[in-house]
Parts: structure tokens; sequence; C-alpha cells
């Protein structure tokens, strides 16, 4: 995928902080395969320009995919999308500890608008089916 | 200009007008490089402090440092390396926009006249009409134009979007990201809207009661000053506490606490103390501004 097509959209006044809101969408992008390993992302001077945000907070965010071995910096290149490192390490039961504790937030969240038990779930099951990408 | 990196020292300045004290003891360092947003209410001083900073207004007590000189007694060489814009720019109101920029231009040893151009075009700004003819917007683009001329080490901005709409509002923030992209100039603006700071500020500062309540990176502020929801199956206690706390609301088996700095070992042990669930949720600049200056109703 060549980087002008990527397409971010950042919430300057959401809670969340903008180099954050990058990472997280820097992150669904290779989850769902839209990134490839190899593909570049934009310089962090165009990306600032597009988003029309603070040099500082693009290179803070790529600097943290960087550190998580999401991307790679590359020389002439720039950041590319590293090759997956897959944490096979961890049991399965260490993932999903992982994982437990956002998704406690989310579903508490559900049970306090109300939503039944499958309800919850198929939300969850929408978001798995939009990024799975299989 | 052989040191481009401009620092801000504050320390322990007052500043009253008459028995109303506006400035009580601030201490603050502005580390070079930094684009901060000054926020505060209407009335808590911004400009006030704003004047002190720049040796334009005298401090009752304490002392400013711009790169180490005292600003009260500014080098010419110093002063030559800073841009200014007044909250209520006053120029000469027979003189238009481009003698203006001329006449100001004179007085810097370095100008960048295609500069001021190129932002004039991008603003959108009437050149060739008397100063005193133009709207409040035009005004203030025109004195933002002064300030940017001889490329300043330290730009410091009173208020500078205040009068613009919202279209020119965007174009000169876009203009100040641009500004920003070189890393060695200090930039400090103040203002009240939140939303102008989230895009271009690297740090924010609040100021409160003649104070520097709170100043971090934006990031780092978004991510300290939360708010907590507690619910438990039993009643909270009205002496419910936890460290960090801004603010707190008991109101029967839910608790929402505005906090600073709660460590995430803090939130489980009051979970675990009063076998509560907790939610945690981000704030904007605007809720965590509403929270910085709560006021019990």
């Amino acid at each position: 995928m060549q980087s002008s097509e990527l397409s971010f959209s950042i919430s300057p006044s959401s809670g969340v902080p903008i180099y954050r809101q990058i990472i997280d969408q820097v992150n669904a992008l290779v989850v769902s395969g839209r990134l490839k390993p190899g593909d570049a992302l934009p310089s962090i001077r165009k990306l600032a320009e597009s988003l029309e945000v603070n040099m500082m907070t693009i290179s803070k965010a790529y600097a943290r995919l960087e550190v998580d071995g999401v991307l790679t910096r590359v020389r002439g290149v720039g950041m590319v999308v590293a090759e997956p490192d897959i944490p096979t390490a961890a049991s399965v039961k260490e993932r999903q500890a992982e994982l437990r504790p956002l998704i406690e937030q989310a579903v508490l969240r559900g049970l306090q608008l109300n939503l039944s038990n499958p309800q919850i779930i198929a939300v969850v099951e929408s978001i798995l089916r939009e990024n799975r990408n299989e | 200009m052989n040191s481009p990196d401009v620092r801000i020292e504050v320390s322990k300045l007052c500043r009253s007008f008459g028995k109303h004290a506006v400035l009580r003891d601030v201490d603050w360092t502005i580390a070079a490089g930094s684009v901060v947003g000054l926020l505060g209410t209407n009335g808590s001083g911004k400009t006030t402090l704003i004047q002190c900073l720049l040796g334009l207004l005298k401090a009752d007590s304490g002392l400013v440092l711009i790169d180490g000189e005292n600003a009260w007694d500014l080098s010419a060489r110093t002063k030559a390396r800073i841009g200014y814009v007044d909250q209520r720019p006053k120029f000469y109101p027979w003189m238009n926009g481009a003698d203006l920029l001329k006449y100001v231009g004179a007085m810097y040893p370095h100008w960048n006249a295609g500069l001021c151009a190129e932002y004039a075009r991008q603003w959108d700004v009437p050149l060739f009409k008397p100063f005193g003819k133009l709207s409040p917007g035009e005004q203030q683009k025109i004195a933002i134009l002064t300030a940017l001329g001889n490329e300043p080490d330290l730009l410091i901005l009173d208020e500078p979007v205040s009068s613009l709409d919202p279209l020119a509002r965007r174009a000169f923030l876009r203009s100040l990201l641009e500004i920003a992209r070189d890393e060695n100039r200090t930039i400090l603006f103040s203002t009240h809207i939140t939303s102008d700071v989230e895009r271009v500020a690297s740090h924010v500062a609040f100021l409160h009661d003649g104070r520097i309540q709170w100043f971090d990176e934006l990031d780092v502020t978004k991510e300290r000053i939360r708010r907590l929801r507690f619910r438990s199956k039993r009643n909270f206690p009205a002496s419910f506490s936890i460290p960090g706390a801004l603010h707190i609301q008991v109101d029967g088996s839910l608790v929402v606490a505005s906090v600073a700095a709660a460590s995430e070992a803090d939130i489980e042990a009051v979970c675990a103390r009063y076998d509560a669930a907790v939610e945690v949720e981000e704030l904007n600049l605007e809720e965590i501004f509403l929270e910085l200056h709560h006021v019990d109703a």
C-alpha cells in the first residue's frame, strides 16, 4: 500500500492524546492487514502537515511504535511496518490476561448501557469481523 | 543568531494592582523549543504574566530571566530575538499594513519581508487599507505579521486568535505549526479556547489563583488528569478519599472523582477496599480546564 493512501483521522479535542490515537490507528491498520510488513509510513513532516498537528506528536507516536516492534526504521526509506513478531513465548492464558482489563472496561460500560450478554458479544464479534480481514 | 534556544525562568514573581494580587509567587520554567499554551479564566492574569515576562510591566517582586537576562533590563540583542503580539494591537491608525511592516521592520537588524508577504497572502490580509479602518481580526493579523518578520527565537502571543473567525483561526494555527517546526523556537501563547491548544501545543499551563497551577506536556496532562467512576454494592462513606484527588463527589454507591496522577495501585486499593468496580474516563482539555477550576455548586 502506498503511504499516500493511508488516511488517519484524529480528533484533537478527545481525551485520548493525539499520539495515542495515531498509535491505535497504525496498530489497527497492521492487524487488519491493510498495512503489510515492509510498507512505508508517511514521513513525520508529511503526516504532521496533513493532520495539522505538532511534529513532535507524530515523532512520539512513531518512536513508541518502534519500541513496540510494530514499525522499524529503514535507512533512506523512513518508517516501515516491521515483520510480525507474534508473542508466541507467552501462553494463551497470559495473552488473555493482558487483554482482560481492556475488555472489562468495555463490558462494564455495556452493562451500564443496559445491554444483554448476546448484545455485548455481538459488538465484539462485529469488531472482529471488521478487523480480521480473513 | 549565535544561541537560538531561548529558555524562560520565572521565580517568585508577584504583581498586584492596588489591593488585588494578580500574580502570587509564580514559579515557572519553560524549556527552549517548547510550544506552550497558557490557559486561564478571564481575569486570571495571563496578560499581566506575559507583560512581566517581556519586561513591559515591572513586577513587585521576583525575577524573570530570558536566556539568563533579567526581563526588566533586556539587551537590544535579546529584544531583537523576541516577537510579541499584544491582545489589542495599537499602531498608527493612518498607516496601512504594508507601510507598518516596513516601519516596524526598519527597527530590527534582521527582517524577512518575503516571509511577511507570504503570510499576508496566506491569511488574506488587506495591506493597503489604513490600520484604523480595519476590522479587529484584520488588525490582529497585521500585529501577528509584525511579530513574525524578525523570525524570532521566542514568540509570545497574547490571545492571538481572539478576534479571528474560525476560518482565519485555522489558517493562523496552521502557520503557527509551520513556525513551530523549527525546533529551536520557543512559543508561548495565551488563550481561553482550549481546542486551539490541542493541535499546536507541546505543553500546557494553567494559571489559577495567581499561580501556575499545572504545567506539563499536553499528552502527559491528558494521561494524568482523569475522571474515575467507582461503583460498589454498598454505599461509600462521605469521607471517601483517593490520593491526588482534585474533586470528589460521593453519591450513595457511586463516587465520581477527578484525579491528577493517581497511580494504578491507588485505584486498585480503592477498588479492593470498597469492593468496587472502576471506570476510567479520559478528559479533553476543556474538561480538564473545568476540573482544575472546580467550584462546588
